[in-house]
């Protein structure tokens, strides 16, 4: 083919399968193998402390769920505020069968990514069933069903028994081949964990958006009726949309039991269905990098706004409310900056990078 | 053009992200220690003062070299109760090398348990939550638990009470903080404690109590101990005040008397219920500023010094969090007398050690901080207080309950 | 039976203070169709102007009480002009994600005053001995609050019925487009549908300040209180706000009053708005007094 394979300064596509595409030249797939490569690698040659390591973790579990709800708010256009939730059934899963069986019990420390599979269905099967009220209601209404699914998860933690009233559960630390990881090996250990997760996720959702499902997800944000008149069942859509959701909300929340060892009520609470919700759209609605993007941004931004409070806190004597005051105020301002000057989210500038070192040195 | 504007915004953000900010250096040796607590959020009246109460403490025995050259450094950190940031500033604290711990909230101090273990690392946590020392080594609590709490007000119910068995209803947070004492002091009933526990009522968001103080009344109940935070607390006294069912004297009959443990109390419920607070019982083991005393008197200099103002100096919160820094300074002190090295294990030994003749006396307290290999409850004695005319009074002489030994 | 009565009262004071709440929800909604998450820390903005002018400034509390209203009023126009404004006719995730992002930022502004972490009650100014009639028992702040409530909704329903201006407001709820063409300035209502929303917030912030004390947590709690109150009521029905306020109020009363403490339950009265809003979605999304326009799939 004359076309050049590495560098390529616009769209050649002769068919829709050339349009589908997941590498559209030998530098993006080489680009991606190298990225890939580095994020396997680093940690073999840099020695973070152990904080540093956890933010990572931390944001690579919000990846995971992020993503989740992308598929359900950024491509099915389902506004779920209760996101956290879902990630809290996740987690719970895990936590119950701790409790059942106890926390050593060998399925859950040898077993563990089968563990983190069922959690992934039950909150599937949590997803499908929240998503219900999507084959009656749309909008606003969807959203508010969201809420209270969210308000009666935490309730029902939080009063029964069995989930030790919202206390932390503990979960024990897994075993590798290499035996017990220890815990200085824990938070690295988690983070190839997780990144694999990620890895599999990510290849699979861009995968499922080529594919008549995910299409159809787009399909029916778009115009239901139309979908409708093309055979496709919006309801069901929305349900499934919901489902898929949950299923990777749940993995997140087994990541999530397994990173902190322990489950407890506060790390499921309408703040983080909202700081997931903020990380969506920050990173982008209904793009996959938007979801890697969003969560790095939003949790680097609080770990800034942290440090920069304390700064302010040992050089100004007027007390800890101005400092604390600026988390939620920066929050808040970089959701409603975004909302206002870039809706697309950071994606869209990952895509304007890009067509500018495509076209370059040309202007367009 | 607007393709460029966004790639100068990108490198503008990216270059805000880089900001790194300078860690200092000091003279002399520096011990550092860690705090993280809830500054905002949830319990943030009781977190803010608790906060500058250990901030202005470690500021004084740096400003009066109470250590010498040497110097402690407390780094403070808001988690906004929240466990997976308290995790992630003990990790961070850990990393930084922090000798002694101070953590908040009983959620968190449970949740961390295990880590505490691991990093074999002596916390003083704000939570009093008898809980948070089964199978735990290294925390321990600053006074008696709210178990014991619970229990001493039990007591003084039991011994006050005239006529037949006293009933009693528990008034809680639904949270593991509230649920604590409840099953301590049902032990407590079966162990011989001469009293009924009617009801436990786990509050919510309640605008209105009415209907649960007569259903409460309607079942004979004369006693109501709470253990939660000031606000829910207020809205019932205030309720219960203007339905006219708040007793004038301790135990009057057909009418409710109020008691409460440590977070129930203190100005902050004054503040909030104003006159329906009066005859409120409270039981801590921290003084009142106002009624003069060598602590009072050092916590209010202490407030001046670092000009906090009046509510926060007369909190007993601010109390809470000077005695705790009191206590981390005091075995740095002694592990410096004998000579040994500033770490994690000389520290957990100077605790362990505390007692007998090697008690310590913070003045912030109504007896003496006492801990052991079996006793990890620091002061042992309450002080049951009364509002009376908006301000908290001591009545009676600090006592020890003996359930507590009872019923383990 | 008493203390069935006394649940049914408590549950009317309780619900009333409920629909205030939702009040400014509701007329929101009404005009513009945004979900306003932000409402309870509007909520609590008018308690905190309220409680700064009687005790810090000195100004008697009657009077406080309608400054507050007066300011809140401009401070919720200036919200919308500086927020919303610029989003009319973008999705309506980005517009609810706005106020979310509006709920942070008031939140942080919020902390930057004592209010954020301090407890403060106001003075008293009424009579503490409760009304009482047949063994049920009412206090005078109650009284005052559920007097006001009516009072607030009352003057709102004869705004909209009779006032060219609610007229003009209603005509924006109906059709956008063709109150444009008649001369109504659409963004302008927008601004006035707030400023009034902002209102009966400082309202409902001075009278629940009053009951419970001032208290940035239980005061911020009513924003979200509020969700099932207006879709049991009907989104954009200010009848309906009432209504579904008082039922929510008596629905939470008899479930902690009936409820907990048997079978081991406990703060049932927290969960149960909730409950019943998932069920009213499923079987009848309308509400009870709300317009039959949602979109069905």
């Amino acid at each position: 083919m004359s076309v050049n394979r590495w560098l390529a300064t616009g769209n050649y596509f002769t068919s829709y399968k050339e349009e589908q595409r997941i590498f559209f030249t030998s530098l993006d797939r080489s680009a991606m193998g190298l990225l890939l490569l580095g994020l396997f690698l680093w940690p073999l040659f840099i020695q973070l402390d152990n904080k540093y390591m956890l933010v990572i973790d931390n944001i690579l579990v919000a990846v995971v769920a992020v993503m989740g709800l992308n598929l359900v708010t950024g491509f099915a256009g389902l506004i779920s505020i209760g996101h956290a939730a879902f990630v809290g059934v996740g987690a719970y899963t895990i936590a119950s069968f701790a409790r059942v069986m106890g926390e050593n019990h060998i399925l859950l420390t040898h077993a563990w990514p089968l563990m983190i599979v069922v959690a992934g269905c039950i909150g599937a099967i949590f997803g499908g069933i929240v998503g219900l009220p999507a084959l009656r209601l749309k909008h606003l209404y969807l959203a508010i069903a969201t809420l209270s699914f969210q308000m009666i998860f935490q309730w029902t933690i939080n009063f029964m028994d069995f989930f030790n009233q919202g206390q932390t559960i503990s979960v024990s630390r897994v075993t590798w081949v290499t035996g017990q990881v220890s815990r200085s090996q824990h938070y690295t250990f988690w983070y190839y964990a997780i990144l694999g997760v990620i890895v599999l996720a990510g290849f699979a959702v861009r995968n499922l958006l080529r594919t008549r499902y995910g299409r159809c997800l787009v399909a029916v944000r778009d115009n239901d009726r139309a979908a409708d008149a093309m055979g496709m069942h919006p309801g069901f859509t929305k349900v499934y949309a919901f489902a898929l959701a949950g299923f990777l909300a749940g993995v997140a929340g087994a990541l999530h039991a397994y990173l902190y060892r322990g489950v407890g009520v506060e790390s499921f609470t309408l703040h983080h269905s909202i700081s997931f919700l903020a990380m969506a759209i920050v990173g982008g609605l209904g793009t996959l990098h938007g979801s890697f993007l969003g969560p790095l941004a939003i949790k680097l931004l609080d770990l800034q706004v942290e440090r920069l409070s304390e700064w302010v806190g040992n050089h100004l004597t007027i007390a800890t409310n101005l400092a604390t005051a600026l988390k939620p105020l920066s929050f808040g301002l970089v959701i409603v900056l975004f909302l206002m000057f870039e809706p697309r989210g950071i994606a869209n500038w990952w895509r304007i990078v890009r067509s500018y070192v495509k076209l370059w040195p040309f202007k367009y | 053009m607007k393709m460029n504007n966004k790639i100068k915004w990108m490198f503008l953000l990216g270059a805000v992200f880089m900001v790194t900010l300078p860690v200092h250096a000091l003279a002399g040796k520096v011990y550092k220690l860690g705090l993280s607590l809830a500054i905002t959020g949830p319990t943030s009246d009781a977190g803010n003062p608790y906060s500058k109460g250990v901030e202005d403490y470690f500021n004084f025995v740096n400003d009066t070299k109470m250590l010498g050259d040497d110097k402690i450094e407390c780094m403070i950190r808001d988690d906004q109760y929240n466990n997976d940031i308290t995790k992630r500033n003990f990790e961070d604290f850990v990393s930084q090398g922090i000798v002694f711990y101070l953590n908040y909230s009983t959620g968190s101090t449970l949740a961390l348990k295990k880590d505490f273990e691991e990093e074999k690392i002596p916390v003083l946590p704000a939570s009093f939550h008898a809980g948070n020392l089964t199978d735990s080594n290294y925390i321990f609590l600053p006074i008696a638990s709210y178990s014991a709490q619970a229990i001493g007000l039990a007591e003084y119910i039991v011994k006050t009470h005239q006529g037949g068995t006293p009933k009693v209803a528990l008034f809680i947070h639904p949270s593991a903080f509230g649920r604590g004492p409840v099953e301590d002091l049902q032990k407590a009933v079966k162990a011989g404690l001469k009293m009924e526990i009617v009801e436990v009522v786990e509050h919510g968001k309640d605008l209105d109590n009415s209907a649960m103080l007569k259903r409460l009344l309607s079942k004979g109940v004369q006693y109501v101990i709470s253990q939660t935070v000031q606000s829910p607390v207020a809205t019932m006294l205030k309720d219960a005040a203007s339905l006219g069912l708040t007793a004038k004297t301790f135990g009057e009959v057909g009418k409710l008397t109020f008691l409460g443990c440590h977070y129930t109390g203190g100005n902050d419920l004054v503040a909030l219920a104003g006159p329906a607070a009066e005859n409120f019982y409270w039981t801590t083991s921290y003084i009142v500023t106002n009624e003069p005393s060598a602590g009072a008197t050092a916590q209010l200099d202490l407030a001046k010094k670092y000009n906090r103002d009046e509510k926060a100096a007369n909190s007993h919160n601010y109390a809470n969090g000077m005695m705790v820094a009191q206590v981390a300074t005091e075995v740095i002190k002694r592990a410096k007398a004998k000579g040994k090295e500033i770490n994690k294990a000389n520290l957990y030994e100077e605790l362990l050690a505390m007692n007998g003749d090697k008690a310590f006396s913070p003045g912030t307290t109504v007896g003496p901080v006492t801990f052991s290999k079996t006793d990890h409850a620091g002061v042992d004695s309450l002080q049951l207080y009364v509002v009376k005319d908006g301000l908290f009074r001591s009545t009676g002489t600090p006592f020890i309950p003996v359930y507590t030994d009872k019923i383990k | 039976m008493s203390y069935f009565f006394q649940l049914v009262v408590s549950g009317i004071v309780v619900g009333s203070i409920y629909a205030l709440s939702a009040l400014g929800f509701v007329l929101i909604y009404k005009s513009s169709r945004v979900l306003n998450i932000a409402h309870g820390q509007i909520i609590a903005a008018g308690a905190f102007i309220t409680y700064a002018l009687t005790v810090m400034v000195g100004i008697p509390i009657y009077l406080a009480f309608l400054m507050s209203m007066v300011i809140t009023f401009f401070l919720a126009m200036s919200v919308e002009r500086i927020f919303l404004r610029r989003l009319i006719g973008e999705p309506i995730i980005s517009v609810i994600m706005v106020t979310i992002g509006l709920m942070s930022i008031l939140d942080g502004l919020i902390y930057l005053t004592p209010f954020g972490t301090e407890n403060f009650s106001f003075p008293a100014f009424l009579p503490v001995t409760p009304i009482s009639l047949f063994g049920v028992s009412i206090s005078w702040t109650q009284m005052v609050g559920v007097i006001v409530t009516f009072a607030m909704i009352g003057g709102f329903s004869w705004f909209f019925k009779k006032s060219t201006l609610g007229i003009s407001m209603r005509a924006v709820s109906d059709d956008q487009l063709a109150s444009m063409s008649i001369g109504i300035s659409v963004p302008r209502v927008f601004g006035l549908a707030w400023a009034m929303a902002g209102l009966s917030a400082a309202a409902a912030g001075g009278i629940i300040g009053n009951i419970t004390g001032i208290n940035f947590d239980t005061l911020h709690a009513f924003g979200i209180i509020v969700f099932p109150v207006v879709i049991l009521g009907g989104l954009d029905s200010i009848l309906g706000a009432v209504v579904a306020g008082i039922i929510m109020g008596l629905i939470q009363q008899f479930a902690s009053g009936y409820l907990d403490g048997s079978w081991g339950l406990n703060g049932t009265g927290e969960v149960m708005p909730y409950i019943i809003l998932l069920v009213i979605l499923l079987f009848k999304p309308h509400g009870l007094f709300g317009i039959h326009e949602i979109e069905r799939v």
